[in-house]
């Protein structure tokens, strides 16, 4: 495949995409207007449907979640509203006028729990180091879903398969940037290679903190909160400025495949002990009058 | 100014948005679970009885080797009907991935189907031979559903592999014991059939300290009710067996059927409660929780 432009996207995001290396998303959420033309770039470029025609009252959300139709969503975290004991904002930091606001999407982690978990192999890890869901090879058997620790891939019903963000797959392989960093207006979502986007993102952090926004940190980049548990680094990372529940993202994920081993051990070592239980009672009775006196 | 914590309840996540999804998995993988877990302890008891239970044993032995062999015939179907894409079952054996316990399970039960029917096979040296490794996997059938619940992110199942799993696996063994049991009885012979309540009575009794110890602080009835259909009823009756000085047969059947019947309903109970569980966000924050104090920055 090639592209109209021949690497485009060292024109939209000044980089280069070349396989062998790795490549991710930095989704710097103070720069987040909440415009949500990530959503709709998505949804145009890989044909997905609307998931919700109405209004959630939600805030400004009528998206609701990441699901197998939607690959990009914008939150909208409300601060204004009255916080638990009741107590109400009376403050507005001079801010995002006490609103957050958070593209999300897809952490193409490394390792990935919903590739780890897939049996048939349909989810593999792309060489740009983005993990994808081959669709001729998915039989639906869901598994990846309860995996992913955050809640992003789904099955849909009317084709039977498992679907979330490719980090735009096709496009990497054409030279082009992803349409939802490409379509960003305010680069709140930046695509690159993982390395360079972690300095840049480590740079923003420090810059924010430089003017006294001193709760800026990274989540997802490699020993911050969200690569956690096994889960060395999210590809896809974010800059937060409220804990991570606020944004809906656990603070330490755990890599579902480590809980395996454990609990085969323990079943095991049940089964073993009532076998040895079993064999001693099937001896004892020869098998006969057990249980006579 | 105050953000909120994982302590409160009212405001935690994100307008109770669930932070992560439900699995698909319904009653058809509970039946899986339950016919495929009783089917593998079947075959371990089948080795049991034939390693240690001497000439009047030999009909646990054949019973166990039948049910195990049809447990392998009649628990796929259902993992099938339960695919989104049933045409392709196939692809589970398309790769061996050893960190999925779904690939794992599949080549288990591929397995454990195939020298089951070797072991089905009339008595003789190839059936007997075939037992062993049949009987090995069996063991793995009555355990990896239960890791496959909890290599999750659903807080239910993720949050107590250990004491799922030897619920699983002592369930399975209860019932197994139970329908061998069930068996001897049709077959007039109450000897063996009481020896194998007392195994049913010891599973139980290990699936009750593994719920107890697992420790999960919100209450899920339908799991209790199971517990108490699977390890109550039969308890209570093998003790009323052992105490009196005719054993009847009513309680020994009584006891069987609820042991087999709150095994399915316990599956079935976990499935749905670890799904449920999704739905918490609370739930998914306190599996989440870091386990020392973040190092988040400050909060303003
Ligand atoms: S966020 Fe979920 S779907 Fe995306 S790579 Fe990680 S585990 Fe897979
Ligand atoms: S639903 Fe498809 S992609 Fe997900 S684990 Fe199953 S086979 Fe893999």
């Amino acid at each position: 495949m090639t592209a109209l432009i021949p690497d485009e996207s060292a024109l939209t995001a000044g980089t280069t995409v070349r396989p062998g290396r790795r490549y991710g998303f930095f989704t710097d959420t103070t720069l987040c207007i909440g415009c949500k033309a990530c959503e709709v770039a998505c949804k145009e470029w890989n044909a997905l449907p609307a998931d919700i025609p109405g209004l959630t009252g939600m805030s400004y959300d009528n998206t609701v979640d990441l699901s197998a139709d939607t690959w990009r969503h914008v939150l909208f975290v409300e601060k204004i509203a009255p916080q638990a004991g009741g107590e109400r904002v009376t403050t507005m930091p001079p801010f995002q006028s006490n609103w957050l606001m958070m593209s999300d999407v897809c952490k193409h982690c490394s390792p990935a729990p919903c590739l780890e978990a897939c049996p048939t192999g349909s989810l593999f890890r792309t060489e740009f180091d983005t993990v994808v869901v081959q669709q001729d090879i998915c039989n639906g058997c869901g598994y990846c879903v309860p995996a992913c620790p955050f809640g992003v891939v789904d099955l849909n019903l009317s084709d039977g398969k498992a679907h979330k963000c490719t980090l735009c797959y096709d496009r990497l392989k054409g030279g082009l940037e992803p349409a939802c960093a490409k379509s960003c207006p305010t680069d709140s979502i930046q695509f690159g290679e993982i390395d360079d986007l972690t300095e840049r993102a480590r740079g923003r952090v420090e810059e924010l903190r430089g003017l006294g926004r001193d709760d800026a940190y990274l989540y997802g980049a490699p020993g911050t909160p969200g690569a956690t548990g096994g889960i060395e680094r999210l590809n896809a990372f974010f800059l937060l400025t409220d804990r991570p529940e606020v944004y809906n993202l656990p603070e330490h994920p755990t890599r579902p495949a480590e809980r395996f081993a454990p609990g085969m051990a323990a079943g095991l070592a049940a089964v073993a002990g009532l076998t040895l239980a079993a064999a001693l009672l099937f001896g004892r009775n020869g098998g006969g009058d057990g249980g006579r006196p | 100014m105050r953000g909120p914590t994982v302590t409160d309840d009212a405001a935690i996540g994100y307008y109770g948005v669930p932070p992560v999804k439900a699995s698909p998995f319904d009653w058809k993988i509970a039946a899986y679970v339950q016919i495929g877990g009783v089917a593998g302890a079947a075959q371990v008891l089948s080795a049991v009885a034939a390693a240690a239970g001497g000439r009047r044993a030999r009909g646990v032995v054949r019973h166990g080797r039948w049910m195990a062999l049809a447990g392998a015939v009649l628990g796929p179907p259902f993992l099938i009907a339960d695919l989104k894409t049933p045409t392709r079952w196939y692809n589970m054996l398309r790769i061996a991935r050893p960190t999925s316990p779904m690939s794992v399970g599949s080549y288990i039960l591929t397995g454990f189907g195939a020298f089951s029917a070797l072991a089905a096979l009339p008595a003789g040296r190839l059936s007997d031979a075939a037992q062993v490794p049949a009987a090995l996997l069996g063991a793995g059938m009555a355990t990896y559903t239960a890791s496959l619940l909890s290599a999750t992110s659903s807080p239910f199942w993720a949050e107590a592999p250990r004491s799922l799993a030897v619920q699983f696996a002592c369930s399975s063994v209860a019932g197994a014991a139970a329908a061998l049991s069930l068996a001897e009885q049709a077959a007039g012979r109450p000897g063996t059939a009481a020896t194998l309540d007392a195994i049913t009575a010891a599973a139980a009794a290990g699936e009750l300290a593994a719920s107890i110890a697992s420790g999960h602080d919100h209450k899920e009835p339908a799991v209790a009710g199971a517990l108490a259909l699977g390890v109550a009823v039969p308890l209570a009756c093998h003790a009323a067996n052992r105490l009196s000085r005719r054993p009847s047969r009513t309680l020994s059947v009584i006891g069987a059927l609820a042991a087999l019947a709150g095994g399915a309903l316990l599956r079935h109970a976990v499935i749905q409660a670890g799904n449920r569980s999704t739905e918490r966000p609370r739930d998914t924050f306190r599996l989440t929780r870091p386990p020392e104090p973040a190092r988040l920055p400050p909060r303003r």
